[in-house]
């Protein structure tokens, strides 16, 4: 359960300058930010967990941005992706939209935009929790209408397998 | 020169473009780390000036960070000032330790590229009368192809020696059998065909072997080969 609201932040790069730039600033601004210099670090933090939206350098040595960008979206239901890029182009563009991206941004880049973008990319993933909430609400208030208690565990148990 | 114009073809300019932009995507991370550290002492000044103790250490590290990257670019600018001017001479005598540097440090810009150790041989500068600006695609390409399939991390040797006394060998170590079997392509073939150079594997030493005419002149001509230059000193250090 989140108890605060201050945002999550995984920050990846393998410009070990940029990070720690980048993350003290984002840190002034009052966002709680964890840093990974390649794709696999990147994997292995989130899953420890908790982050909010998670920003990733497209090109990086071994497992790049589009590859930590789809395993961070196939194993975190509700994690934002801000894709960071020194080398944008339309195709990894699209690549990037298509694979779940909320935002593709082309270094260097204005940081107040960046800091709208995470809030933004917050917000969206805030707006789904409630949604996902808000659909399994209504599904067990449904359910207990019909259901003996024994019955109405069954069908609960059910509804969490189906959204796993 | 329209024999030259004629040569620096699509695939030379295809060449010229992907070079160029992996030096474009360089220099952007430079100026993004640059960008960020100034607001970063922006951010810091504002503190200060609400009365939040900053730790100078903080400030001294930031504005080091910007010193070392102003470097980085203006290092970068160099190899991209040297590799713009290879063009400038279709065909000129040139140290292939020189075109060997150039290639090492532009592959340095893609992000998997592992580390290039280049080896003098023994005895003078390995000269040659050649079009260094194809000869750079032709090395380029083995480059890069090596990293792409070795991985981050890894390192390739290549080294110069004397074949004998109208050849010199270069010598990829690293270049494995997988690699050969998609190195060099039509393209290349086509491009290494053009100035005499030919591209073998050594199967008993696991060795990329590109062999380099020490000169241009004598070898059949062909329509549309690069005009010679042979006054050219080989200076392609022009600002």
């Amino acid at each position: 359960m989140e108890t605060d609201n201050t945002i999550k932040i995984l920050l990846v790069d393998d410009e070990v300058k940029f990070l720690k730039a980048v993350s003290e600033r984002l840190a002034i601004k009052g966002f709680d930010v964890t840093t990974a210099t390649n794709g696999d670090e990147a994997i292995d933090a989130a899953n420890k967990g908790g982050f909010d939206v998670a920003v990733l350098d497209l090109q990086m040595p071994g497992t790049d941005g589009a590859q930590v960008l789809k395993i961070l979206k196939q194993n975190h239901k509700f994690i934002e992706i801000i894709m960071l890029t020194g080398h944008a182009t339309v195709d990894s563009a699209v690549e990037c939209t298509k694979l779940g991206a909320f935002k593709y941004l082309e270094k260097p880049y204005d940081f107040d935009k960046m800091v709208d973008a995470l809030k933004e990319a917050y917000q969206a993933r805030m707006k789904k929790k409630f949604e996902r909430n808000q659909k399994r609400m209504d599904a067990i208030q449904k359910l207990s209408m019909h259901q003996s208690p024994l019955g109405l565990l069954k069908a609960l148990a059910r509804l969490d397998d189906n959204e796993k | 020169m329209d024999n030259a114009k004629d040569w620096f073809g699509y695939d030379s300019l295809a060449f010229f473009g992907k070079v160029n932009a992996s030096i474009s995507h360089e220099l952007k991370n430079v100026m993004a780390i640059i960008s960020e550290t100034a607001g970063l002492l922006g951010d810091l000044s504002e503190m200060a000036r609400g009365g939040t103790p900053v730790d100078p250490d903080m400030l001294i590290s930031s504005t080091e960070s910007i010193i070392e990257e102003i470097q980085r670019g203006f290092t970068t600018i160099r190899q991209m000032n040297r590799f713009a001017h290879s063009v400038d001479t279709p065909v000129v005598s040139v140290d292939l330790m020189e075109i060997l540097d150039l290639v090492r440090n532009l592959s340095g810009y893609l992000s998997f590229a592992g580390k290039t150790n280049l080896h003098t041989g023994e005895g003078t500068a390995p000269m040659a009368l050649t079009c260094p600006f194809i000869l750079q695609a032709i090395i380029y390409q083995a480059v890069v192809l090596t990293f792409q399939n070795a991985g981050p991390g890894a390192e390739l040797d290549i080294s110069v020696q004397s074949k004998n006394e109208s050849t010199w060998r270069i010598l990829f170590d690293g270049f494995s059998p997988k690699e050969f079997e998609v190195f060099p392509d039509d393209r290349i073939t086509h491009m290494a065909a053009s100035i005499g150079v030919s591209i073998d594997w050594d199967r008993s030493s696991d060795r990329l072997e590109i062999d380099v005419p020490v000169s241009l002149e004598g070898l059949p001509s062909r329509p549309g080969s690069p005009e010679m230059q042979p006054g050219g000193n080989g200076s392609r250090n022009r600002a």
